[in-house]
């Protein structure tokens, strides 16, 4: 009989009486259950049970909200554990913001969290009935999996027309802002809207930060760990969605804020209307305690098959580099070549029956490719498979193998079965409800995940701490998401990394750098994109520099040289960055930021 | 609400709906729905829209009700260790070739049965504080709970056969009061007005805990002519809760008008000189947007106080007030 306060938005409501109890508060008396008490009396009935009339007053007492200020939704979740930051997140959201806000944490420190629990005690409150929560495609079932489970909150993943008209969707902006979707969206009034991956809104001509303006909403929440990458402006534009004038108008936050679009004026002014619309939490540089991570490579002879396909295909890429003056593209794809037989048999074979059709029928370089293709026939069996599978006997335990091949990926897949392993298979080019259901196989019977592709934020695997790879991606910032995906928050052991490395081959070379040299597997999460983006800003990423050196290098120990000369001048980036974290000038936008938010020991959560 | 209050709360609500425990403990219930609860809880529209149609006889379903999940676990597992420790012992009569007669006599005409396959399927639920199963039990509480029209029984018989009792009429009422702006909290009032005299009386609830109540009119009682409209009886509740409710702090909707103010006064410093600098064309779209976020924050900010029923009905009790 309470009205079922379908809009929580008040100018539409039942007759009811209205007037003033206070100058400044509307007062609304509801009459419905008298109407309808009138009715049954004429007609005579039907009336309800005692018992269940005052198990109602009950319930409504058990439910009252009795004050304005405390977290009222941890009653109703026992199971929930936030941690403090998170608490204080969320009350800060709903006291002091009035539930408009960037949650700007960094990776890792939980803004699903502190979204779910600003969302559920509104809800609690009745303050919030219809919300929308917009993300990206690949983190659509998280969510609703996550504010199902973890915060009981009836969430249902946009599928069908229909389902826009349940109270809680959660549903990808790229549906959401298409035709017929955008103006049914538009019509309505979203007590709550929360965005996730926010700083896909940075740019105000986009048809995503539109179609967000143009929505009617209560409550935002919009989250991204990088409010601000490359401009200032794309910092107003994001608090202007959220709070139009909170920075002023775009000429006035010119002339007051900004001095060139990557650094700021009167900081302190600029924090203070920062800090009432965004909240960052930070790791804090000494306190963060993650567990550890312990790295052992695993060093493999190659059988004598396996080391003349490499030697055949090293000597063909050296040829094919000095003929052709290579250019950058098509010096990557040759070394692929070379990384890939480190790999698989399979992996080089699909590339060089690709290479193979590409080549003019005339060309004396067919007989050569079918020549390796020839190699490839001799080898019959996988020395790293063999040796990952050793491994996996012995962990005993869930692993997750990253390899950077489809074929690969389908080979371990075969070998495995065969072997009895119960494995599944895991790719960017999945759809999301594959994707969801490999996660789920893994998580229960399947030991073994093998995954090519570890990006797309998104999965998240604490529950497993050995992992394998198979074979190493150049790009480091590949391989901290590799690992990234298991050693996170919420990771209960210490993660042990396994990387199987072929000797005598340019694998040898890439884990000593990534290892040795720059120590990757043990840099404080962050910092490696720090130097990653110093190291870039010259020229050429650095797996194009460590293509290039590998292609021209003349012999194996020259390569060696090059190569330890590039962790070099990487490891002088380091210490750069480290001893420069302090200067103002280089990072005034991330001390911007840091400024806003706190820095907070993760202690409390191990 | 705590685990035992939980529990408690759905002890009364199986009673009132007529549901059959089949076994219980202090941390739980295993229950057999009945076809009202059956209704209310297992969201099976459709079935119930079969036997409706055919008059099929309902098969309603069985839950596990898990009140409090740290203590019924623990027995659980505790049960579970003791199953395991009997089945290791070798059982002492097993050898006895009596009754593994017995059994396999039994299994000839009955065939083998498997015990779990056989079992009803239970499902388990949570119902601790806050999760969606209670929340229903709630709602279903609400739903059939609504509007209630009681006499009081008598507390002690009649000596004299035709003497009688006079019953006064009460309109009942329980309201949840709603203080919101961006942030709310809530207060519940219950009022009950007679409709012979017109007097007001609060917290009427409690009052009518501490009787017994029936739907049925007792016998030798009569109920005392109404002196007053139902519609009167509205007004005066009306009237007593605006007063109640004025004599109240409002510094809390001081706060919520002056962040309002703020709000608008800082939408108002960014549109107004873009709408001033802006060519002709695009005025009108400006100023929907500008329209658009100062709905916004009012919706968001304004504050307002709304009184709704939980529930109500006529009550009929001893005396003339």
């Amino acid at each position: 009989m309470l009205q079922p306060n379908q809009p929580t938005n008040p100018s539409r409501s039942e007759p009811a009486a209205r007037g003033k109890l206070h100058p400044l508060v509307e007062w609304q008396f509801d009459r419905s259950w008298f109407d309808e008490l009138q009715a049954r009396l004429n007609r005579n009935g039907p009336w309800d049970n005692w018992q269940l009339y005052q198990l109602a007053v009950e319930a409504e007492q058990a439910k009252q909200v009795t004050s304005f200020d405390e977290l009222r939704c941890l009653r109703c979740l026992p199971t929930l554990e936030p941690m403090p930051h998170q608490l204080s997140t969320a009350s800060k959201v709903l006291h002091e913001m009035g539930g408009r806000a960037i949650l700007a944490d960094e990776v890792g420190l939980g803004k699903t969290i502190e979204a779910g629990l600003v969302l559920k005690e509104y809800m609690v409150r009745g303050l919030v009935k219809r919300a929308l929560i917009l993300v990206p495609a690949s983190l659509v079932l998280q969510w609703v999996r996550e504010l199902n489970q973890k915060f009981g909150i009836s969430a249902v993943a946009q599928k069908k027309e229909h389902t826009w008209q349940y109270d809680v969707v959660v549903a990808s902006m790229d549906t959401a802002k298409r035709e017929p979707h955008r103006e049914k969206l538009l019509a309505q009034d979203y007590d709550m809207l929360i965005i996730d991956e926010a700083h896909k809104l940075k740019n105000k001509k986009t048809t995503n930060y539109q179609f967000v303006n143009q929505m009617s909403k209560k409550y935002c929440l919009l989250l991204t760990a990088t409010p601000v990458q490359n401009d200032l402006d794309e910092l107003y534009n994001l608090i202007t969605l959220l709070k139009p004038g909170q920075l002023g108008g775009q000429s006035e936050f010119a002339a007051n804020f900004v001095v060139d679009k990557r650094l700021p004026k009167n900081e302190d002014q600029l924090q203070e209307a920062l800090s009432g619309v965004m909240i960052r939490n930070r790791r804090g540089d000494g306190g963060i305690h993650f567990t550890k991570r312990i790295v052992r490579n695993i060093p493999l002879a190659l059988s004598p098959e396996e080391k003349a396909l490499y030697d055949g295909v090293t000597a063909f890429v050296k040829e094919r580099v000095v003929e052709t003056i290579a250019d950058m593209a098509s010096m990557l794809s040759l070394v692929t070549l070379q990384r890939e037989v480190c790999s698989s048999r399979d992996a080089v074979f699909v590339t060089l029956v690709n290479l193979f059709k590409k080549t003019a029928e005339d060309s004396p370089l067919r007989a050569k490719i079918w020549g390796l293709v020839e190699n490839i026939r001799a080898i019959t069996s996988n020395t790293k498979a063999e040796k990952a599978m050793e491994l996996i006997r012995e962990i005993d335990d869930k692993v997750i193998i990253f390899t950077e091949y489809r074929a690969t990926q389908e080979y371990l897949l075969n070998y495995f079965r065969d072997n009895g392993l119960y494995a599944v298979p895991y790719r960017g080019g999945m759809n999301r409800g594959k994707k969801d259901w490999m996660m789920d196989l893994f998580r229960g019977r399947a030991q073994v995940l093998i995954a090519t592709e570890a990006g797309g934020e998104g999965i998240n695997l604490q529950f497993c701490h050995h992992m394998i790879n198979f074979d190493l991606p150049w790009n480091p910032m590949r391989v901290e998401q590799r690992i990234g995906r298991v050693h996170r928050l919420g990771q209960q052991h210490d993660v042990r990394i396994y990387n199987l490395c072929t000797l005598g081959t340019i694998e040898e070379h890439i884990v000593s750098l990534l290892h040795e040299k720059i120590n990757l597997f043990e840099l404080v999460i962050g910092e490696l994109d720090h130097i990653l983006e110093r190291f870039e800003k010259q020229e050429l990423t650095i797996e194009q520099q460590i293509a290039r050196l590998v292609a021209e290098a003349g012999d194996s120990s020259e390569l060696q040289r090059r190569i330890s000369g590039l962790g070099d001048s990487l490891n002088r980036i380091r210490t750069e960055v480290q001893s420069d974290s302090t200067l103002e000038e280089e990072d005034a936008l991330g001390n911007l930021l840091d400024a806003v938010g706190q820095t907070i020991s993760m202690e409390a959560s191990q | 609400m705590n685990e035992r209050q939980v529990h408690r709360y759905v002890q009364r609500f199986l009673d009132a709906m007529d549901c059959t425990v089949l076994e219980k403990s202090p941390a739980h219930f295993k229950v057999k729905l009945s076809p009202a609860a059956d209704r209310a809880l297992t969201n099976r529209p459709y079935y119930w829209s079969f036997v409706d149609r055919t008059g099929a006889e309902p098969e309603t379903m069985s839950m596990l009700l898990v009140t409090d999940r740290t203590k019924f676990d623990a027995a659980e597992a505790a049960a579970e260790a003791q199953k395991q420790a009997q089945q290791q012992q070798p059982k002492p009569n097993s050898d006895d070739p009596l009754s593994s007669a017995a059994e396999a006599a039994l299994a000839r005409s009955f065939g083998f049965v498997h015990g779990e396959v056989n079992a009803i399927r239970m499902p388990r639920e949570e119902l601790h504080f806050g999760s969606r199963r209670l929340d229903q039990l709630f709602d279903a509480s609400q739903a059939g709970g609504s509007y209630v029209y009681l006499f009081q029984e008598p507390e002690r018989k009649h000596l004299l056969p035709y003497d009688s009792t006079p019953y006064t009429a009460w309109l009942g009422v329980n309201m949840k009061v709603e203080f919101a702006s961006d942030r709310k909290r809530e207060e519940l009032y219950s009022f009950g007005v007679s409709l012979a005299s017109g007097q007001c009386v609060e917290r009427f609830h409690d009052r009518l805990l501490d009787l017994k109540m029936t739907p049925k009119l007792p016998p030798n009682v009569h109920i005392t002519k109404n002196g007053l409209s139902l519609g009167k009886a509205l007004s005066t509740i009306e009237q007593t809760i605006e007063r109640k409710l004025k004599n109240q702090d409002y510094s809390w909707a001081a706060q919520a008008r002056e962040r309002l103010d703020e709000e608008l006064a800082r939408i108002r410093n960014y549109y107004e000189p873009l709408i001033a600098a802006a060519i002709v064309e695009n005025i009108p779209a400006i100023t929907e947007q500008y329209e658009k976020r100062q709905a916004e924050i009012r919706w968001q900010y304004e504050p307002r106080v709304t009184a709704t029923a939980i529930n109500c009905g006529i009550f009929h009790l001893a005396g003339i007030d």
